[in-house]
């Protein structure tokens, strides 16, 4: 392999990599702003906003470190968050955001769990909280509603 | 008189065609393809495996858990800011801190640069330093083999499945004799390619 061709490789891998970490970080299609509500508005009744167009904005919490399909955005409203959702690989969002601003725009979806699910999902967030936890203590089935971006901003 | 010197270059252009040898041809394609398509082959062969074992690997991110036990009696009337640099001391760091949030009662997280978390556990009087540390290149191939980037790279793509086919296709025509496609093994061997992945479709549940 020739000098000039083993720079040329250097040159295209480092392009790559420049990318990776670039400042600001835009996925999807451009965020609205003036659909500003914050977590808190919507989560105080998450019916009214299910299926219409919405942005929010707050720190991010908590990231998936395995495929990067969804962001935890932490609500103006103590120990409260929202989640942003995406199918894989529609938006990756890097494990380096967390603790960085995000604002997102897209639509509130309602996940209907019956009983049984309901309380399997309980049980891990107490185990997650390391709370005890006892399954016939869950009556009643939950809806957990999560934003599916079309747009996400990851503030510098 | 028009007619008659089209049909003769016709028959002309067929005579020089028969002259080609299509064996010689199909072989050279095959190999100038196979270089272009090594590149290709690694980044997707690569991180095809490292992204199949997602399940039990991180093939993104390498992280690393540090648990220290902590005296903090006196930390609950703290403000978050006086708790965030307690934490960095006991951990005896000195990133810079972008963030902080309550994920609950009993969970204080500081967010770090570069990704890597901070957490106050009161219950177990505990801080858990979470380092994050990005595996530089097998990110850069998942990114490409999960079309991350999109814009061109989805031509280069379907370019590349193209010549896979390609190569496939004329592998069946690039041996002659005793090794060739009529013999017992290669058709053994084409047929489980095809027999395999149509047994795993069958008994997925």
């Amino acid at each position: 392999m020739t000098y000039k061709t083993a720079m040329l490789g250097a040159l295209l891998l480092s392009s790559v990599f420049n990318c990776a970490h670039a400042k600001e970080l835009n996925f999807g299609t451009q965020v609205q702003p003036e659909l500003l509500t914050p977590v808190s508005t919507i989560m105080a009744s998450p019916q009214q906003y299910v299926d219409k167009p919405i942005t929010i904005k707050g720190t991010i919490v908590k990231v998936c470190t395995k495929r990067g399909c969804w962001m935890n955005i932490a609500s103006d409203k103590r120990f409260e968050t929202l989640r942003i959702k995406v199918k894989d690989g529609v938006m990756v969002f890097p494990v380096s955001a967390k603790g960085r601003e995000a604002i997102a725009t897209g639509t509130l979806q309602a996940l209907k769990f019956n009983l049984e699910r309901t309380r399997e999902i309980k049980a891990y967030y107490a185990k997650e909280e390391g709370e005890s936890f006892d399954p016939a203590s869950v009556t009643e089935p939950m809806t957990m509603y999560q934003l599916v971006p079309t747009g996400v901003s990851i503030l510098d | 008189m028009t007619n008659w010197l089209t049909k003769i270059r016709f028959i002309n252009q067929l005579s020089q065609l028969k002259q080609v040898n299509w064996y010689r041809l199909n072989r050279n394609l095959h190999r100038d393809v196979g270089y272009f398509c090594i590149g290709f082959t690694l980044i997707f062969a690569i991180s095809g495996i490292a992204v199949n074992h997602v399940a039990d690997w991180n093939p993104n991110y390498a992280m690393t858990q540090v648990n220290l036990e902590v005296d903090d009696n006196s930390w609950t009337d703290l403000s978050d800011a006086a708790i965030a640099q307690l934490m960095l001391q006991r951990h005896q760091l000195t990133q810079e801190v972008k963030s902080t949030f309550w994920q609950n009662k009993h969970q204080f997280d500081v967010f770090l640069e570069g990704g890597s978390t901070l957490s106050w556990n009161r219950r177990a009087h505990q801080v858990s330093y979470l380092h994050v540390e990005p595996r530089v290149l097998l990110q850069a191939l998942n990114k490409l083999h999960l079309n991350e980037t999109r814009n061109a790279w989805v031509y280069f793509s379907d370019l590349f499945a193209a010549m896979l086919i390609f190569l496939a296709l004329s592998a069946l025509f690039m041996v002659k004799g005793k090794h060739g496609l009529k013999q017992p093994k290669p058709i053994i061997l084409m047929s489980l390619g095809f027999i395999i992945p149509i047994y795993f479709l069958f008994t997925a549940q």
